[in-house]
């Protein structure tokens, strides 16, 4: 089977290794450019299934603002980020929210939860409450 | 209106820089805020990356911004919001104006100024062509999606790799606009890997460096721009023009201290920094006025600003309760060898000598930082322009310096 290269810039620490690796199918045959060993666990964490943090925002009625910002509260699969962000955009919450409030559980199947990131208020000023 | 310390801006520094003042045995603290809520410009930046040194937590903007206000309504400190401070003399008088109270004056002991930057615009560097609507500065863009919930436009092209640049660009293609490509003037990215790494090539987004912006097209509306390669000088290379269609430009062409009110107090700038000229106590060249944060020169990280906040804070209390010795003798801090920031620019032995330092130009391998007269140096695995480099000398390796300190970056 041919070797195939792949190129990562790690970005565990603000270093930011360039990391070159040779595969075989799955196998990783070579990996050159690592400082530490977390490097290596970044690289084969992106070689299986790359994870990421997800920060947007849902619209939410009855505030002083338009929109509240959330965040998954664990990393999800890169892949599904914008199956989530199509999810939220059907979604218009009503204030008050606290911050830390789980929006929903479980969203798109990820295990993880979008969760609030700060508090918002009732606020009579808005005029579309 | 009376004050022992009063800081001006609640964003990052001002936020820390209250909560230190209060811990440090202020009495009187007040902090001003001129928009309608407490957080500064951490309330628009919802990705997270805040506070992993100060609070050892990967938080967004406005968790961190939330977790400060938390200690605020825990204390003593009083705040003003809605309220813009409109003059500061050299004695510590503030003039400021808000809807309840109109204009009014405040007698400050001590002052900390906190007021951030801002960011510069298209008038800042010249492009040239037609005027129309669609050229927004990425933090702008950035307030529009995240608090106000407007897009602003479908399809995309960012000048300049400044991380708020960068952050945009993700945020943008999250929320279905097509980000064309990022544009940098400079032969190396403006922003932190990590940001390079996460926000663009996650999302298959272009970065072309040594390239710019040479004109807009479009008459109502942003129709397209003309990217130009440049050349080592940063002067664009004829024949190298071609159009990109967009209905959107974003400038992310870097930011400026904010210091109007610095300038009106008398207060000296540093023209590299941009920002106050201070010792490591953070307090300026006027007695009793402190700068902290963006105001004092731009930094990369929120733990960097916070720093600056705590200890200008603190400095601000002792001021205030007037343990504090009001002659101090100082000496200058020279940017050396590839050093192109360098803050703070005065030592007064009063405490460590914590300095912050950007180089001039990259150095992809091992890098000493030499700090003489002394015979200290520092090692690092390299040094970048777009990320800041922290040391610490203690106060008592400096208790014997006469003349000026001078820091270089060289190979090693």
């Amino acid at each position: 089977m041919a070797v195939e290269k792949k190129h990562f810039t790690c970005v565990i620490c603000p270093i930011g290794c360039e990391i070159d690796v040779e595969l075989q199918g799955s196998d990783v045959v070579s990996m050159k450019g690592e400082k530490c060993a977390k490097g290596r666990e970044f690289v084969l964490q992106e070689l299986e299934e790359p994870m990421r943090i997800l920060t947007t925002t849902i619209r939410i009625k009855g505030a002083k603002w338009a929109m509240l910002p959330v965040r998954t509260d664990e990393p999800i699969p890169k892949r599904s980020l914008f199956r989530v962000i199509e999810e939220l955009a059907n979604i218009e919450l009503q204030a008050p929210v606290k911050m830390s409030d789980v929006i929903i559980r479980d969203i798109a199947g990820t295990g993880a939860n979008i969760v609030a990131t700060r508090n918002m208020k009732r606020d009579k000023k808005d005029k579309f409450a | 209106m009376e004050a022992d310390v009063t800081v001006i801006g609640s964003g990052p520094a001002g936020l820390v820089a209250a909560l230190q003042a209060d811990r440090s045995g202020a009495r009187n603290v007040l902090l001003l805020e001129r928009e309608e809520e407490l957080g500064g410009i951490l309330k628009q930046c919802i990705h997270n990356g805040f506070g992993l040194e100060q609070f050892k937590k990967d938080y967004t903007g406005p968790e961190y911004a939330e977790r400060l206000i938390e200690e605020i309504e825990n204390t003593n400190v009083r705040y003003l919001l809605n309220t813009m401070v409109i003059a500061l003399s050299p004695d510590r008088t503030i003039t400021a104006v808000n809807p309840e109270q109109g204009e009014f004056q405040i007698k400050s002991k001590s002052v900390v100024l906190a007021m951030g930057c801002r960011e510069r615009s298209r008038g800042s560097i010249n492009i040239p062509g037609t005027r129309p609507a669609g050229i927004y500065t990425a933090g702008v863009a950035q307030r529009f999606v995240n608090i106000d919930g407007y897009l602003p436009g479908k399809e995309i092209v960012i000048l300049g790799s400044g991380d708020i640049g960068l952050i945009m660009a993700r945020r943008l293609a999250l929320e279905g606009a097509q980000v064309k490509g990022v544009y940098e003037i400079m032969n190396y990215p403006g922003g932190l890997k990590r940001n390079i790494v996460q926000c663009l090539n996650d999302f298959n987004i272009p970065l072309y460096l040594s390239h710019t912006v040479t004109e807009i097209r479009g008459k109502e509306r942003v129709e397209g721009v003309v990217i130009s390669r440049v050349d080592e000088k940063m002067q664009p290379i004829g024949g190298s023009e071609q159009f990109v269609a967009c209905d959107t430009l974003l400038l992310s062409v870097g930011l400026i201290p904010e210091n109007e009110l610095s300038k009106q107090a008398g207060i000296e700038l540093s023209p590299i920094t941009k920002g106050p000229i201070t010792t490591e106590t953070m307090e300026t060249g006027v007695p009793g006025i402190f700068s902290c944060g963006n105001v004092s020169t731009v930094f990369d990280l929120v733990d960097y600003v916070a720093q600056t906040g705590m200890t200008a804070g603190r400095n601000a209390a002792r001021f205030a309760s007037a343990a504090w010795k009001k002659e101090k003798n100082s000496v200058e801090v020279i940017p050396g060898e590839n050093v192109r920031v360098l803050f703070p620019q005065r030592y007064s032995f009063e405490d460590d000598l914590i300095f912050f330092i950007r180089c001039a130009r990259p150095i992809e391998g091992p890098v000493r930082i030499d700090i003489s007269p002394l015979e200290i140096h520092f090692k690092k695995l390299y040094a970048r322009p777009n990320e800041m480099i922290r040391v610490k000398v203690p106060q008592d390796k400096l208790r014997d310096i006469t003349g000026s300190i001078e820091v270089d970056i060289t190979e090693r």
